[in-house]
């Protein structure tokens, strides 16, 4: 269950929450202060967007802001009184429009829409034929339409098997000092702590990495496709992740000694580390010792590695460093776990 | 018979800060995740993004272009590069999040009156940054753009400036912000998992303690005291109002305290909140007794709840809307409290609702409470009736 089924599950499913890719149809208001044929067109171009979805035509104020403090709108724009007029008089009507911050996603999306709306429209009334001199267009290298299903998608089943390759460590390993089985487990190893320790590491590992690389590869066909140098140099940073990882794991449980403890440690740590690790908000906007934090999780190197190979082609160098920090905290990991579980199976063996 | 309930309710109070599980659950969890949680937010809005600029025109409006970029808030030019492999190579080390290509000719293109392209390429992994980058250059290309075109108005129309000026933009919109104006991204998200860490560590901990069953072996010494062994209702319902009690304190430690630590708004009326927190405690409540049923272990429902907390934040639809989801998961969501938990409390704490208009959510998890109840009776009562050995619970 928690070696395959959860971790899988999980992040198909995340990855399928996302099937819609981007944000559309986002409910909106409008409350109508000037019935001409000015605002009727800005209305028709409003209903035509794909992004916005003119849901709520308010009869004053109040009842559009009821309607987005039940959530049923984003946001609503109120045509002034005598809209049309003031415009053909060059008196610049300002056109309030109200948004909810709370939602910040879509509130990003509807007014970054409407604000299209209102600008097409506006410069096309009395310079039709005088186009804008600067044109601005935005690319996102990487993930050129903007689909959240490859850019968060990715982030998340990462974020998940970070957290799966601690819990499991933490189960395999204490679950024979859970269930007194410590003794039985060392027999069965011919007596030799060097043998059960492999034994139990090294699957734990492979199994992990494979199935971590299988949901990688589903998710990532919602991107540009990666060359096969990128996809080696991103399944590497991916083994030494649940190197790292597995390694934090068998040391928490040689800290606590006991599983419910062990995994109480690696849900503090495991759980909120998506937040920490700088995909959502960067790192360079936290504070100092947040930044510390966030450097000592294998998360963070990862998720640098796999946003350095979307951009395409500027080699892999740049990738080298946090490799070579997830491997170095792989090695630091298992060292402290296997001197700690080593002297827990030591105790457990006696007792 | 109230002191036989109060005498249950207090026996469990007592066990979550002398069980060593509990004790990290029930009360260190809430404390410690409300802080550590919103800490990589604590400057809320990102500013001033480091970025570059390929300048291939290299004349003075490509400067005044520059420096009208390294004006804007959310963006600091680091480097101007002289080719666009430099700005790609830097974006790759992760020294700058974003560039903007000045295109060679800019200036002799827009003085004769062609049209020209700005290109911004961000980085596809960071959206946020994204928008902020995009949104500093684009403005600062529209000011630029803007004089140029206010002249071509006048000149083309022969009307004055501010008549051009007007022609240029007829109808300006103005945009208010109603809730989270500062548009920092710690009001967007903590509030959410703040009911989130309520739910979890309230269901994990039930399930850790065993919830409403009778001779739990963890318990040895006094798995067989009078308390321990009430008869079902006393202990189901005693026991639910030990955490019931608690997890108030929690809301209303959320409340007093950790909003104003965190700077967020606090609107919420103390009516609405206390029905809120009625419902959705009693919703998680009775889910928890009916999970810690299912269990024969005590760290079962932590391991599990672990690796769903992912999942049910984003079932909350706090950052994605519930339309766009696919319906098996809108359905899946409406079994958890947090579906309709966390749109309510942002109605009520963030925005300042009334009962009416959050009653869309608070009837749903009163609906959850009532099913949940019968369920968790049931299966407690045929837990009792079982004779399982094996398991620690």
């Amino acid at each position: 269950m928690i070696l395959l089924v959860l971790p899988v599950s999980t992040s198909i499913f995340m990855v399928h929450f996302f099937s819609a890719e981007s944000i559309q149809r986002i409910p909106i208001g409008i409350i109508h202060y000037d019935y001409s044929k000015l605002s009727e067109r800005l209305e028709y171009s409003l209903s035509a967007n794909p992004v916005l979805d003119l849901k709520l035509h308010c009869s004053d104020f109040s009842e559009c802001e009821r309607g987005i403090r039940r959530g049923e709108i984003q946001a609503f724009i109120v045509i002034p009184y005598q809209f049309e007029k003031r415009v053909l008089r060059y008196e610049t009507p300002v056109v309030p429009i109200y948004s909810n911050g709370q939602y910040y996603l879509t509130n990003m999306f509807a007014l970054k829409e409407i604000r299209s709306v209102f600008s097409t429209i506006g410069s096309n009334l009395f310079t039709r034929h005088i186009k804008e001199p600067i044109k601005t267009e935005i690319h996102s290298v990487g993930n050129s339409t903007g689909n959240y299903q490859g850019y968060l998608g990715l982030g998340l089943v990462t974020s998940i098997f970070h957290m799966s390759s601690i819990l499991i460590a933490v189960y395999v390993f204490s679950f024979p000092l859970r269930d007194r089985k410590t003794k039985e487990y060392i027999d069965a190893a011919g007596g030799s702590r060097m043998i059960l320790w492999f034994a139990s590491v090294v699957p734990l590992i492979l199994i992990s990495w494979f199935l971590m690389l299988a949901v990688y590869t589903y998710t990532h066909r919602f991107l540009a496709p990666l060359t096969l140098s990128e996809f080696i140099m991103v399944a590497a940073g991916q083994f030494a992740m649940v190197l790292a990882c597995t390694g934090a794991g068998i040391s928490f449980v040689g800290i606590t000694g006991n599983m419910r403890m062990a995994t109480s440690v690696a849900g503090v740590i495991g759980g909120p580390a998506f937040a920490f690790a700088g995909q959502t908000f960067p790192i360079i906007a936290m504070p100092f010792f947040v930044r510390c934090f966030a450097f000592l999780l294998p998360l963070t190197h990862l998720l640098k590695i796999q946003s350095q190979m979307i951009l395409g082609d500027v080699g892999l160098i740049p990738s080298w460093d946090s490799l070579v920090i997830l491997l170095g905290m792989g090695l630091f990991w298992h060292l402290l776990g296997g001197r700690l579980i080593f002297m827990r199976w030591k105790k457990w063996n006696h007792d | 018979m109230i002191k036989r309930l109060l005498k249950v309710t207090f026996s469990e109070w007592k066990l979550f800060f002398t069980d060593p599980a509990a004790v990290l659950l029930l009360v260190i969890a809430g404390f410690i995740y409300a802080f550590y949680y919103p800490t990589p937010y604590l400057k809320q809005v990102v500013t001033e993004a480091p970025v570059g600029i390929v300048d291939l025109d290299k004349t003075a409006m490509s400067r005044q272009l520059i420096q009208m970029s390294r004006a804007a808030q959310q963006i600091d030019v680091k480097y101007v590069f002289d080719d666009i492999h430099q700005a790609k190579l830097s974006m790759a080390d992760g020294n700058i999040y974003g560039y903007m290509i000045i295109p060679n000719n800019m200036e002799r293109d827009i003085r004769t009156g062609q049209k020209v392209t700005l290109n911004v390429f961000t980085h596809g992994a960071y959206v946020m940054l994204h928008g902020n980058i995009g949104t500093a250059f684009a403005t600062s290309g529209l000011t630029l753009g803007a004089e140029t075109k206010i002249k071509r108005i006048a000149l083309d129309k022969q009307v004055p400036a501010k008549s051009a000026m007007a022609m240029r933009d007829p109808f300006p919109i103005q945009i208010q912000t109603l809730y989270n104006r500062t548009g920092s991204y710690s009001n967007y998200v903590v509030p959410s998992v703040l009911v989130l860490i309520l739910q979890q560590s309230l269901i994990i901990g039930i399930c850790t303690l065993g919830g409403a069953r009778a001779h739990r072996k963890f318990r040895k010494k006094k798995q067989e005291s009078a308390a321990e062994n009430e008869s079902l209702p006393y202990r189901y319902f005693g026991r639910s109002l030990a955490y019931f009690l608690h997890y108030a304190c929690f809301i209303a430690f959320y409340h007093f305290v950790v909003y104003n630590v965190f700077d967020f708004p606090r609107r919420g009326e103390p009516l609405p909140m206390i029905v809120f927190a009625v419902v959705f405690l009693s919703a998680s409540i009775n889910l928890g007794m009916v999970l810690s049923q299912v269990f024969l272990r005590r760290e079962t429902g932590m391991q599990i709840f672990l690796f769903l907390s992912i999942p049910i934040l984003f079932l909350s639809n706090f950052s994605w809307p519930r339309y766009l989801i696919p319906d098996w998961m809108a359905a899946l969501s409406a079994i958890l409290p947090s579906s309709y938990a966390v749109p309510a409390w942002i109605s009520i704490e963030q925005m300042g609702a009334g009962i009416q208009d959050a009653s869309v959510f608070l009837v749903k998890m009163g609906v959850q409470s009532v099913i949940y109840l019968g369920l968790g009776l049931l299966l407690s009562f045929l837990r009792d009736k079982s004779k399982l050995k094996t398991g620690d619970m």
